[in-house]
């Protein structure tokens, strides 16, 4: 098991490695001057110039890139062109807020995907099988946004039950610490700042959740049905199981093992939705700051935060990876 | 009052395509009666409904199955009348049943532990006796070190491991009743053995009732204490084991009889022609069922079915003093010393694997030192249990594989590098067979272009390939217009038989064969033993590997023993079988179920006596 994480990671650092060089080839051939852009409008071409030589500019493109790297891996990503402050501090000052979002999607998607996945299971050739058949095709046919959206007129909106603006109320101090709200909240015994954080979250976190989950929902109906027919499930039925025991106890976690590749790429998708539900929710996530940066042409940031996207879904692979060995012992060397 | 009583018990399935659905009777008018601890065999080859049965008694039919009529009475209740709360409490704790394929019958992901603790608490004994309970139930099951194995995964353990701990399972509860569907078919002749003696010895201390569910009529001998036999989903002949064998009163028991080779000398064997009628045909059929295949079927047959009459022997046949006439419709076939010139050569020959992941990576000596010859016109069998590499060696000899070392020379010719010299000499000398038909023929070629395939290859002209596929399938006893039909509309038989046509189209001097003829029924296994018999008239060579001792004896003229990747001894079969040299053919020979009438190997285990 150690041994694949460690191979794991060893796959992991190539990978970024490609896909950091990919864009920051990407980026530099796009027709914008981040020199000239960070310089006030009435700067001469010869300032231009010596902004040029002083970000590095002017030097060939491996070479800033290989500058870029080294400074990276010490930790260093630069200062942003618009913001006018390190990188590093507004990604790790953005990503909890992402983090929360997307956490707290996936518990959603991954309930609503388990929970329909076993009721379209249990519901097999009745009338109401058709019924949720029916929900999880509306549910998947809808993108997340225009979930969010939906949800912001009706229960925002016209019902006005929840909040669906930014991560607190705007009464509340946000307080320090992780970054967390619902982690800082309860450490600071601000039950009053958890519950709001908790409210502002529930909106967003849906949206995106519900539009996941349901090919999460198939693929386990799906694998349910195989594993139904497998000699266990009939040997254990004439042991006297119960049927809720067998499809808890037996099939649901042979079941699990196909369905696990969907969920993992079902979360990377997800992380990638969040960046639209953080502009419309107004969320101070990496989404919001990718945007602001696109809209700046902040290159170090598009990097730092394109980046980022990356470790997550590296890291959401070798979850999966850890959790297949958990879930099956076969893949668990004796 | 018995412990269970079958009565008039009619299992219909629905078949047909299209509009009309038709009702095909899966078990018709079965009436069974088992009495506390005896061991009630039910005998008959795939298709005869014998599955059914159980899973009738269990409750649970496949989908579009369902009871007609008729009742199963079990400790006085009516089984088929029970609500499903009852039968759950009843199931694993009054009745127990023991699965064929024991590695897929545990659940892969839970530990052995994990699935015995779930089985004691159905059984209602308190969690904190269960380590104990289970430590004690697997020692008694002979196996080695229980604590360590209640952590283990059930693919951590081989066939016979697992059948043990499914019979520590079932016996877990001191069950009335036992209902053992082909216990020991999925396992090794060795491992087979030993778990029938274990399950014996276990039942006659429990007291225990057992269905003994088998298409193996010398296994049922050994074991049971009455046989029934079925045929087409009826109960054709019941009565105590021993009178049952020694003067079987229907046909078809004779038939079975008399189709199995025997293991302590050569003889004839019936050969019945065709099959079992499948759903389809059942949902048509009148009259005998057996009467198509019946060798001294007459007057009326066809017309009247005669129900099961007698009292402690009973048969359904008219005409039941016949059945003692019948007498192998095939000869034993002789023997013969191989004189002709070698045809093939192995001297030394070694295969190792590597084995495990990028690092601790470890060898395998699949095969290890094996030398033989193999002459014109000879027919040499392999045999050895799973994993002793016969199938290594059959995979080196035709090329599939390359050894690590020694040398194969086939028709005078050096082929052991396998480059393109050696694959033409293999084309032209050799043909392969191999254990599982369905996955060997390509299922949307039709037969007739199957069998005609290596013609193709030759580029001979349609009307001789279609003239040449009809031959070979009428010498393979097929029906010629099965021509046209794709592999999956055939029987396992049927396909088989269509995988050696293949073969013999090419012309080879030399077939290797690997388990041909292992998991097809008796009487299709005799047509196909005629069959290679047949062939050897024609001069072919046959390299035939097989689990089964007693074909093996029955068809080859040389035996090759092997055992861990080593040829531990070779030489003339009945000298082989007649008078064993080394430890491990004894043990073999020992391990395989002794012919009916044959006194029983006594090899007791040491199980206690029941205490009080
Ligand atoms: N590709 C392989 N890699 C590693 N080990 C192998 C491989 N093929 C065979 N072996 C090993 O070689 C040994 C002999 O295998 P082989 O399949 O030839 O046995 P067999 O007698 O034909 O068994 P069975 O009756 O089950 O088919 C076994 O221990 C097997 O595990
Ligand atoms: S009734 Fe006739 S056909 Fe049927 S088994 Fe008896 S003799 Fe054969
Ligand atoms: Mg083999």
């Amino acid at each position: 098991m150690l041994r694949t994480l460690a191979w794991r990671a060893a796959v992991a650092l190539p990978t970024l490695l490609v896909v950091s060089s990919l864009m920051f080839m990407a980026l530099r051939l796009l027709p914008v001057d981040p020199a000239a852009m960070s310089l006030p409008p009435n700067a001469t071409n010869a300032d231009i110039a010596a902004m040029r030589h002083t970000m590095g500019l002017d030097k060939p493109l491996p070479v800033q890139y290989v500058i870029w790297l080294d400074q990276v891996l010490h930790g260093n990503f630069g200062q942003s062109i618009h913001f006018r402050r390190s990188v590093a501090g507004l990604v790790s000052n953005a990503l909890p807020a992402t983090i929360e979002l997307a956490g707290s999607a996936m518990v959603i998607a991954f309930i609503l995907g388990v929970g329909g996945g076993l009721l379209l299971f249990a519901l097999q050739g009745r009338r109401s099988e058709l019924a949720l058949e029916t929900a999880t095709t509306l549910a998947m046919s809808l993108p997340e946004f225009l979930w969010g959206l939906l949800f912001i007129f009706v229960f925002g909106v016209a019902l006005n039950w929840l909040p669906f603006t930014g991560r607190l109320a705007p009464n509340l101090p946000q307080p320090s610490g992780t970054g967390f709200l619902l982690i800082d909240s309860l450490r600071a015994g601000r039950l009053d700042i958890f519950w709001s954080a908790l409210l502002h979250l529930i909106l967003p976190a849906s949206a995106l959740g519900i539009a996941f989950a349901p090919p999460i929902a198939r693929v386990l109906r799906a694998s349910l049905l195989a594993t139904w027919e497998q000699d266990y499930i009939r040997q254990a039925r004439l042991r006297g199981v119960s049927e809720t025991r067998l499809l808890l106890a037996h099939a649901l976690r042979n079941a699990a093992l196909p369905s696990l590749t969907m969920v993992g790429v079902q979360f990377g998708f997800l992380f990638g939705g969040s960046l639209l539900i953080e502009v419309i929710f107004a969320d101070p996530g990496i989404g919001n700051l990718m945007v602001d940066a696109v809209r700046n042409a902040d290159l170090p940031v598009i990097q730092a935060v394109g980046l980022t996207y990356c470790v997550v879904v590296l890291v959401i692979n070798a979850v999966v990876d850890a959790l297949y060995m958990v879930l099956d012992p076969r893949l668990r060397r004796a | 009052m018995s412990l269970l009583t079958v009565e008039n018990l009619t299992v219909t399935a629905r078949v047909g395509q299209g509009g009309v659905a038709r009702l095909a009777p899966v078990l018709r008018g079965v009436g069974l009666a088992l009495d506390k601890g005896e061991v009630l065999g039910i005998v008959g080859e795939s298709g005869a409904g014998k599955s059914m049965l159980g899973r009738a008694i269990a409750g649970y039919l496949p989908p579009g199955f369902s009871v007609a009529g008729g009742r199963v009475d079990f400790n006085r209740r009516n089984l088929l009348a029970i609500t499903a709360e009852a039968r759950r409490a009843m199931l694993g704790r009054e009745i127990a049943f023991i699965p064929q394929e024991p590695l897929s019958a545990l659940n892969p992901v839970r530990t052995v532990f994990s699935q015995l603790g779930e089985h004691y608490t159905h059984l209602g004994i308190p969690r904190r006796e269960h380590r104990a309970r289970a430590i004690e139930a697997l020692a008694e099951v002979q196996l080695p070190d229980p604590e360590s194995l209640l952590r283990r995964f059930p693919h951590q353990l081989s066939g016979g491991m697992c059948q043990r701990v499914l019979i520590a399972m079932a016996f877990a509860s001191r069950p009335r009743l036992i209902v053992a569907d082909e216990p020991t078919t999925a396992l090794d002749v060795s491992v087979q053995a030993r778990i029938l003696e274990l399950m014996a010895a276990l039942q006659r201390r429990a007291g225990t009732a057992v269905l003994f569910i088998t298409h193996d009529l010398r296994l049922a001998a050994g074991i049971c204490d009455r046989l029934a036999v079925l045929y087409a989903g009826a109960v054709v002949e019941e009565g105590g084991a021993a009178s049952v064998l020694s003067r079987p009163l229907h046909p078809y028991t004779r038939a079975l009889e008399l189709a199995n080779p025997a293991l302590s000398a050569r003889r004839g064997l019936m050969v019945l022609p065709d099959h079992m009628p499948g759903l389809a045909a059942l949902a048509e059929a009148t009259g005998c069922r057996f009467a198509p295949r019946c060798p001294v079927r007459s007057h009326g047959c066809a017309e009247r079915e005669i129900p099961l009459i007698g009292d402690d022997r009973r048969v359904a046949c008219q005409y039941p003093e016949r059945t003692l006439g019948i007498t192998p419709s095939a000869p034993a076939p002789p023997h013969r010393a191989g004189t002709g010139e070698a045809l093939l050569s192995v001297e030394g020959l070694g295969r190792r694997f590597r084995v495990g992941g990028m690092f601790r990576r470890h060898g395998v000596t699949a095969l290890e030192d094996a030398s033989f010859t193999l002459r014109e016109g000879e027919f040499l069998g392999v045999v050895g249990e799973s994993g002793s590499g016969k199938s290594t060696l059959a995979r080196l000899i035709v090329g599939l594989d390359r050894p690590t070392t020694g040398r194969i020379i086939l028709a005078g010719a050096d082929v052991t590098k396998g480059d393109a010299a050696a694959r033409q000499i293999r084309l032209a000398n050799l043909q392969m067979v191999f254990q599982n038909p369905s996955s060997a023929l390509n299922p949307r070629r039709r037969v007739g272009s199957i069998v005609a395939q290596a013609l193709e290859a030759a580029h001979r002209p349609t009307v001789e390939r279609e003239a040449v596929a009809a031959e070979l399938m009428r010498a393979m006893g097929l029906d010629p217009a099965l021509v046209s039909r794709l592999p999956a509309q055939l029987s396992g038989g049927q396909r088989q038989r269509v995988n050696i046509a293949r073969a013999l189209a090419a012309r080879p001097r030399l077939l290797v064969a690997d388990e041909i003829v292992s998991g097809l029924d008796v009487s299709i296994q005799a047509q196909l033993l005629a069959l290679l018999a047949r062939l050897r008239a024609g001069g072919i060579a046959l390299v035939f590997i097989s689990h089964d001792l007693a074909v093996v004896r029955h068809l080859c003229d040389r035996v090759i023993v092997m055992q861990q990747g080593r040829i531990v001894e070779q030489g003339e079969t009945e000298r082989v079988f007649a008078s064993p040299q080394a430890d491990y053919t004894r043990e073999l020979l020992a391990a395989a179920p002794p012919d009916i009438g044959a006194p029983a190997p006594t090899r007791l285990l040491a199980i206690p006596p029941p205490a009080g």
